[in-house]
């Protein structure tokens, strides 16, 4: 076969694991970034120091650091714990892909923390106080009122994260995840090619995240639904 | 008390206070519902009215003061220097009892006319889907907005935001009615339809409690008129004395500016 074609298959293949990282991540951003920005509004001081600890740490730090420090030291970490608790015969390993939704997961998580904090600051307040002059507990109030109205005015911010996290997953390559970025530059320098399988790779980013934003239109238009006027 | 042989009141409050900082709001408020009562709560803004209410059902949490549902009193206690809730679920089962309409109709935006009256019975009351839909539907057929109701509050006006607020209101088949300025956010054309709804439940003998500025409903619909000024109760009495006779030069003037 033509090495064109036989690399090109290669990054395609790499364009599954890519696509496999982000939709792995996205969950873990999602459910990091709401319990952070839980804890940020909570009445306990413990909760509201944790959650400004870890998204003050996690943004100042650069995505590759986040990333070297769970793949070269997070399974060490988790293996002392688990000796810790008392279960030395498990050993785990880190393969880079698990490193990458941690890793990326975690640094999602510490961008969406703002995101939903700015969200759940805006619901109106007369929406939650409907909620509990009708007996509303908190977990129902949070369930049927806040949350519906805070995924609207997430959306838009979380779309750009989701954009940025496409981008980032390329650096799982350094750690060997056999993604778009890794495949593509394996290509290139077996062939001497550098341009043609680079641009290849920046088609199928541009490709992600053209879909992305289609993803996105269309949920904020469904979240956007009842307000719009007939 | 008289009567302590009868039902207890569908509300009773006592000494009820709160302050804002340095500024003192409610200077120890007392009122007695008796079942069927239509109190307006007249007042200045800045009178502590909308305060008055939001502490009868703790959107705001008095400084001191007892209120009692049907005889139940709403346990408090102490913490710091503060008061608060002694117990979340009590304060919930009250609250269906003490159904709120308030100024911005507060109908949630995310959900149609017909959720908007059907979930709280459904989610807080235990009640099927099935019969709180049917519940809603007879509701909303009885404020005028049956048609409407599978429109989002958006699509609607604001006369009939609150008329499908008051059907909210209802179906958790409440105690008492606390009504929060229910007209004040209306455009004037829209404030005969809602008054009519309250006027008709008054009628049918609804406990009803209305922070107003429409003296015409004070005036006509009201069995008893409250009139609040700088945190105290100045007047207290059937419309016919609080606006034929009034006592006190300040109700004298807010009654002359009124009408």
């Amino acid at each position: 076969m033509d090495p064109f074609w036989s690399y090109g298959l290669m990054i395609a293949g790499g364009a599954g694991w890519t696509l496999a990282l982000i939709l792995a991540v996205i969950p873990v951003g999602i459910v990091l970034g709401l319990l952070g920005a839980a804890a940020k509004l909570s009445s306990w001081r413990v909760l509201r120091l944790g959650a400004e600890t870890y998204t003050t740490f996690i943004r100042a730090m650069p995505e590759l650091l986040v990333i070297f420090l769970v793949f070269f030291g997070g399974a060490r970490a988790f293996n002392w714990l688990l000796a810790a608790v008392g279960f030395p015969e498990i050993q785990i390993d880190f393969n880079p892909f698990l490193a990458g939704v941690i890793a990326l997961g975690v640094v999602q998580g510490a961008f969406a923390t703002e995101v939903f904090r700015a969200a759940l600051l805006a619901v109106p307040a007369g929406q939650i106080e409907a909620a509990q002059a009708c007996g509303f507990s908190r977990w129902q109030t949070f369930r049927f009122v806040t949350l519906p109205q805070v995924w609207r005015l997430a959306l838009p911010g979380l779309g750009n994260l989701l954009q940025i996290l496409i981008k980032d997953t390329a650096l799982i390559s350094v750690v060997g995840l056999a993604d778009i970025m890794r495949n593509a530059q394996i290509a290139s320098g077996a062939t001497k090619q550098p341009f043609t399988f680079l641009l290849l790779a920046a088609a199928v980013y541009l490709l992600f995240t053209t879909v992305a934003t289609a993803v996105m239109m269309l949920l904020e238009r469904r979240a956007n639904h009842a307000w719009r006027r007939a | 008390m008289a009567d302590s042989t009868a039902a207890p009141l569908p509300l009773e409050i006592a000494g009820m206070r709160k302050s804002f900082g340095a500024l003192e709001v409610l200077k120890g408020i007392d009122l007695k519902a008796r079942k069927g009562d239509v109190i307006s709560i007249i007042g200045s803004s800045g009178s502590g009215k909308s305060t008055f209410l939001r502490c009868i059902n703790l959107l705001e949490t008095p400084d001191a003061g007892e209120v009692r549902v049907h005889g139940e009193l709403i346990r408090m206690r102490r913490r710091g220097g503060a008061q608060e809730p002694a117990s979340a679920a009590q304060l919930r089962r009250i609250r269906t009892k003490l159904s709120m309409v308030f100024q911005s109709f507060n109908l949630w935006s995310h959900m149609t006319v017909l959720d908007n009256v059907a979930i709280p019975p459904q989610q807080v009351l235990g009640k099927s889907r099935a019969e709180s839909v049917q519940a809603a539907e007879a509701l909303l057929q009885r404020v005028g907005m049956y048609e409407r109701r599978h429109y989002y509050p958006a699509q609607i006006s604001g006369g009939q935001q609150q008329r499908a607020a008051i059907a909210r209101a209802l179906a958790m088949d409440p105690e008492v009615m606390l009504f929060d300025e229910p007209t004040s956010a209306l455009d004037p054309e829209l404030v005969g339809e809602v008054l009519k709804v309250m006027a008709s439940l008054a009628e049918e003998g609804r406990t009803m409690l209305v922070v107003t500025h429409e003296m015409g409903f004070a005036r006509e619909v009201s069995s008893q008129v409250m009139f609040l000024h700088q945190g105290s109760v100045e007047e207290f009495g059937p419309p016919e004395d609080v606006f034929g006779a009034p006592k006190s030069d300040r109700l004298k003037q807010f009654v002359s500016r009124s009408f």
